[in-house]
């Protein structure tokens, strides 16, 4: 206490009546984010983890790339390519590249910068003989060479080739083996082609996990300290009871988890029309990292220990969100990992736009596991405090 | 410095971050293999309703290049694509394949996942034309040659090993080695150590030779793990060693930096990427290598990924060990100067 408010304190004299829960709490989260404040390791740590997510998330690619682009020689076979792949004008799913000379389509493929300008890079450059429609209409063999770049996945090259068997035979005159008319091809759910949600959007989940759960971490071992230096058992001494330290510890946890994943979320421009959802769900995922927080700072018995500790709990909860990096619905396992509902109500705010109404079941499920995980954080916390 | 080694192995198993190193890169090998195949390298998923044991399903269980299931029943094969479990399915009706031989060109229905990627429709409707004309029996005159000319790539998983091997190499050596010699320093034990014959060196060097044999191990577990024990055993010994004699001397540097556990985290988590860095230069083979010898830990990586996982000789790599060693050797006065540092207030 400096000087000027050790004058202040006893010019006031002691207090002539018992201060208020609510008094007491706020004085106990002012302590603890003071102290927050002056850790240096949580104070690089925090913005250096918000840095970093954010700026992986604005390096990351706005859109999916699910174009073929294709190089023909000789161009007079584009039209017969795109033809032969069922692909209509205008498809995202092919771009074709004419090219007069093979071996400036081969390099091309081969090499990023013998990709001649204003050209987009074929991926795969398909060279077909001069003489493929005389040859076809003779039955007579022809020869065709793909043109394959480095890693390209197996199924491309394998669809290439058999591009080109179906150029020759469209080329020799055979009609498609099925009656397939545009009708025969049935779209299900909502038609993203061309507009698919991009890989930064999906992993947006992930990201303000690990940023809520950094700040759990922190709690967590703002509450160890107390615990192995007795700081808690000082508290206790005073006017505090258990509950407000609780409740403290609980509202200190919410408050640093919400706010850094708010922050993430705000720069990463997560809030859309319905923006209301998606802070429900931040806070409900701060709550239940507060628990977390408190349940792993009373389990440890030294920083370590704490931060191990919370390390599992990261490596579960983040299950759900690694999951959203793939396509599908989650297996039933994973729909019972606590973080399930967060995750899909994150994303299904963020992403898709759904409203209250369509997450409503997810929400109410994170909302459960939060007053679960809370209720387990505050009884472990409760039994430290009582033991020290 | 054999007590300091046994007690640490004795009660090492009770520490979170021998877990950590033990655990972490089986874990991580897991993942790369089995998840980030299949999250960027995932051939369409396609699924088929057949009511009448067609040959069109059969060859396409065969086929590589996609990943077909059967499915019990239309509705259900709708779901799993309008859920995006599946990319795209087609109902082969009663009669299909005799129809389709008798040039009788049936319908055919397909459905496809609203969410599946534009060039992945593109490539399940072509490869199932595909299949449905081997089936007829009227396959194009023309013979398709495939030619890589700029060489065949690496798949990311086998482009990520440097990296599991790399964090199998610093979890035990230099997370176990620094977290160790911090502990000892937090608790104090260290003073009752060094009040004992026992010197600071030969302190350092149990300390090191601890997480170095668990470096070395964890290494090797990771490089059979994924398939990567493929060159000159003495070779890749000889290189595991120096790699882990690198890994321990770095955590013997931390340890000594830090005064306390969060400090080392610190550490761990700031400098991690100069430590790692060199793992990204196989990822992205196209970037300039020279960069890559910057940095120390490339000299300690590179030998045992060629030597484990590109079947180079001990002759091909000697000069890069050399390298390897020097830098150990240069680290040495560096540590014994440092320690002068640990042992000073221990003395006081």
């Amino acid at each position: 206490m400096s000087t000027r408010r050790t004058r202040e304190f006893f010019a006031r004299g002691a207090p002539t009546h018992a201060p208020s829960r609510a008094g007491i709490v706020a004085a106990i989260v002012r302590k603890d984010l003071t102290t927050f404040g002056r850790d240096r390791l949580w104070m690089i740590l925090t913005p250096l983890a918000l840095f970093m997510f954010i700026g992986i998330y604005w390096l990351m690619p706005p859109r999916v790339d699910e174009t073929l682009v294709v190089g023909v020689h000789p161009p007079a076979m584009a039209a017969a390519l795109k033809i032969a792949m069922g692909v209509a004008e205008g498809d995202p799913a092919l771009t074709v590249v004419a090219f007069e000379d093979v071996e400036a389509m081969a390099a091309a493929v081969a090499d990023a910068d013998a990709v001649p300008e204003g050209v987009e890079r074929p991926l795969v450059g398909i060279s077909l003989p001069l003489d493929l429609l005389l040859r076809a209409r003779l039955g007579q063999r022809a020869t065709a060479t793909v043109y394959v770049g480095t890693n390209l996945p197996e199924e491309v090259r394998s669809a290439m080739a058999t591009a080109v068997r179906e150029v020759a035979a469209t080329a020799a005159g055979a009609p498609l083996p099925v009656d397939w008319t545009a009708d025969d091809v049935i779209v299900l759910g909502t038609d993203r082609a061309g507009d698919q949600i991009a890989a930064r959007e999906r992993m947006r989940p992930l990201m303000a996990f690990v940023v809520l759960l950094t700040e759990s971490l922190a709690l967590a071992s703002l509450v160890s300290v107390e615990v192995t230096q007795r700081t808690a058992s000082a508290l206790l001494a005073s006017p505090a009871r258990t509950v407000d330290v609780l409740l403290a510890k609980g509202l200190v946890g919410t408050l640093l988890a919400f706010s850094q994943g708010l922050i993430l979320l705000l720069a990463t421009r997560a809030f859309g029309p319905t923006w209301p959802v998606l802070l429900v769900a931040v806070l409900l995922g701060a709550m239940m990292m507060a628990g977390i927080g408190m349940l792993t700072g009373a389990a440890g018995h030294d920083f370590i220990g704490t931060l191990f500790y919370g390390m599992g709990f990261l490596l579960v909860l983040m299950v759900p969100a690694i999951g959203e990096l793939f396509p599908g619905s989650a297996a039933a396992w994973v729909q019972v990992i606590p973080s399930y509902g967060l995750v899909e109500a994150m994303v299904g705010s963020s992403v898709y736009g759904l409203g209250f109404a369509d997450l409503a079941m997810p929400l109410l499920a994170a909302a459960g596991w939060v007053v679960v995980v809370f209720m387990l954080g505050w009884w472990a916390l409760g039994r430290k405090l009582v033991q020290t | 410095m054999l007590s300091i080694w046994r007690k640490d192995l004795a009660l090492g198993p009770r520490s979170p971050v021998l877990l950590f190193a033990v655990v972490m890169p089986v874990l991580i090998t897991l993942l790369v293999q089995g998840v980030f195949g299949s999250l960027f390298e995932r051939p369409p998923r396609v699924g088929i309703v057949d009511l009448g044991d067609s040959a069109v399903t059969a060859a396409a269980l065969e086929l590589e290049e996609l990943r077909t299931s059967r499915v019990a029943d239309v509705e259900t094969l709708q779901r799993l694509v309008t859920d995006h479990d599946l990319d795209a399915g087609l109902v082969l009706p009663a009669g299909f394949d005799a129809a389709l031989r008798a040039g009788e060109r049936p319908p055919l229905t397909l459905y496809v996942a609203g969410e599946s990627r534009a060039n992945d429709r593109a490539i399940v409707a072509i490869t199932t034309i595909d299949l449905l004309r081997s089936v007829e029996g009227r396959a194009a005159s023309i013979a398709v040659e495939v030619v890589a000319p700029g060489g065949e790539g690496v798949p990311l998983q086998v482009r990520l090993v440097p990296f599991i091997v790399l964090y199998a190499l610093f979890a035990a050596g230099v997370f176990v080695t620094s977290f160790s010699f911090t502990e000892e320093r937090e608790k104090r034990t260290i003073d009752a150590l060094l009040a004992s014959p026992l010197t600071m060196n030969e302190f350092l060097v149990a300390k090191g030779l601890f997480g170095g044999t668990l470096a070395a191990a964890m290494s090797l577990v990771t490089l059979a793990l994924n398939g990567a024990l493929v060159g000159q055993p003495v070779g890749l010994l000889l290189a595991l060693a120096i790699g882990a004699v690198m890994a321990a001397m770095i955590g013997l540097l931390y340890g000594i930096a830090a005064p306390d556990t969060k400090v080392l985290f610190a550490l761990v988590k700031t400098l991690s990427i100069l430590v790692f860095a060199p793992a990204l230069w196989y990822v992205f083979p196209e970037w300039p290598q020279w960069i890559a010898y910057v940095f120390p830990t490339y000299w300690l990586l590179n030998p045992i990924v060629e030597i484990g996982q590109q079947g180079a000789g001990l002759a091909d790599v000697w000069w890069q060990l050399v390298i390897g060693a020097a830098i150990c050797l240069a680290l040495v006065p560096l540590l014994a100067r440092l320690a002068q540092r640990v042992r000073a207030p221990v003395a006081a």
